[in-house]
């Protein structure tokens, strides 16, 4: 678990319920290049917004997709990476992740499989896309097959921050497969959570913070078991 | 034979492993030649992990360290490769960098390498000025047959 990072209220995760919201996730080691690939991709129209008691930066992105305009939060580690791991509540809710490492550091790349399995025991079925930065500092790598991402049969992107090669792309699939997948979610662990919400669990409301994570956590298991 | 290890190096013709050791007993200093058969510029140089387990060979290296073996041997290979010792050191060098993880760097420390970074990202830089901007720069990469797997996938652990 991330160190001291402060859990993020519920309350403020449920605006992601409604049809015109996503939240799509970054992950990847310290210093791979993700704050620069958002900005890259929000240019001028970047309002980052830092939650330093959450040790994550949120981005938020208006756009129009098929003619309904859609608002998308991209929320981006400030940090909290270094812990090599999130707090639960980074990944509650998402619908998409970008999962990024550098080319040029070996150990960025063979992290990925740690961050995956921690992406994949809060959100067991949302679109994850693999990000290969910074290729601008060696073309060659491009000639290159990296086998984890077809190994879990996951979309796999060589970019540039630096040059722009694909970054755009990128988010621009991201927010599809956002999208797609919260039209489809055919996801367990969402429709449990739906019935969840449903309920006005008072023992939920008594208990602590950490008894809630725990609480939480404990469901996400029935949910693989299932 | 207690055998104290003073130097290690390499021969290039054939690709030896060279090492200058003392026999304690007689406390002379004796040469051992260890030609590294079947050595090729495609070959893996954790192979010298082989070296330092072979059967005549290997109690020799007792007191040679893995690491220092490993990067001989790249050193051997580089050379098969047309690179020179100081250029196969200074890639082993970078290659080891690379190896750092960065995510168990302090706030100052972690701040330098991404400015050590910056470098390189301001320089390939396309600003949104320069004439040749395009927003959406969307490059293909295809993936053909012959495309060259990664080595960072062929090493140790599975994902």
């Amino acid at each position: 678990m991330a160190g001291d990072v402060k859990r993020i209220p519920d309350s403020e995760q449920e605006k992601y319920d409604s049809d015109e919201q996503v939240k799509i996730i970054c992950l990847g080691d310290s210093a791979v290049g993700k704050s620069k690939l958002m900005e890259r991709f929000l240019m001028d129209g970047y309002r980052p917004q830092q939650l330093s008691t959450y040790a994550l930066t949120l981005y938020k992105y208006n756009t129009t997709i098929n003619g309904k305009p859609v608002l998308v939060d991209f929320w981006d580690t400030a940090g909290q990476e270094r812990f090599q791991s999130m707090h639960p509540s980074y990944y509650h809710k998402a619908h998409a992740c970008v999962m990024v490492f550098d080319v040029q550091r070996k150990i960025t790349y063979k992290n990925l499989s740690s961050w995956y399995k921690e992406l994949r025991e809060y959100r067991p079925e949302i679109p994850c896309l693999v990000v290969a930065n910074k290729i601008d500092a060696d073309m060659r790598v491009t000639q290159k097959s990296f086998n984890f991402a077809k190994k879990q049969g996951l979309p796999f992107y060589f970019v540039s921050a630096a040059d722009g090669t694909n970054v755009v792309k990128v988010f621009k699939d991201a927010i599809n497969m956002a999208l797609s997948y919260k039209k489809n979610s055919s996801d367990f662990m969402d429709v449990v959570m739906r019935e969840l919400e449903n309920f006005d669990l008072e023992a939920k409301e008594d208990s602590g913070g950490d008894d809630e994570e725990e609480e939480e956590e404990e469901e996400e298991e029935e949910g693989k078991a299932a | 034979m207690p055998i104290i290890a003073k130097q290690c190096g390499i021969k290039f013709d054939p690709p030896s492993v060279v090492l200058i050791y003392e026999n304690e007993h007689t406390n002379k200093l004796r040469k051992r030649v260890m030609p590294v058969r079947s050595f090729s510029q495609f070959s893996d140089c954790s192979r010298a992990a082989e070296t330092k387990h072979h059967p005549r060979h290997g109690r020799y290296l007792d007191s040679v360290s893995l690491e220092q073996l490993v990067r001989l041997h790249t050193v051997l290979r580089d050379h098969l490769r047309g690179l020179s010792v100081e250029a196969s050191l200074r890639e082993q060098h970078r290659a080891q960098a690379h190896e750092e993880d960065l995510n168990k760097l302090g706030d100052e420390e972690l701040n330098r390498c991404k400015a050590q970074m910056d470098v390189l990202f301001e320089v390939n830089r396309r600003h949104k000025d320069d004439p040749d901007f395009v927003y959406d720069l969307e490059v293909e990469f295809p993936e053909n047959s012959v495309r060259e797997t990664c080595s960072w996938d062929q090493s140790d652990e599975e994902f």
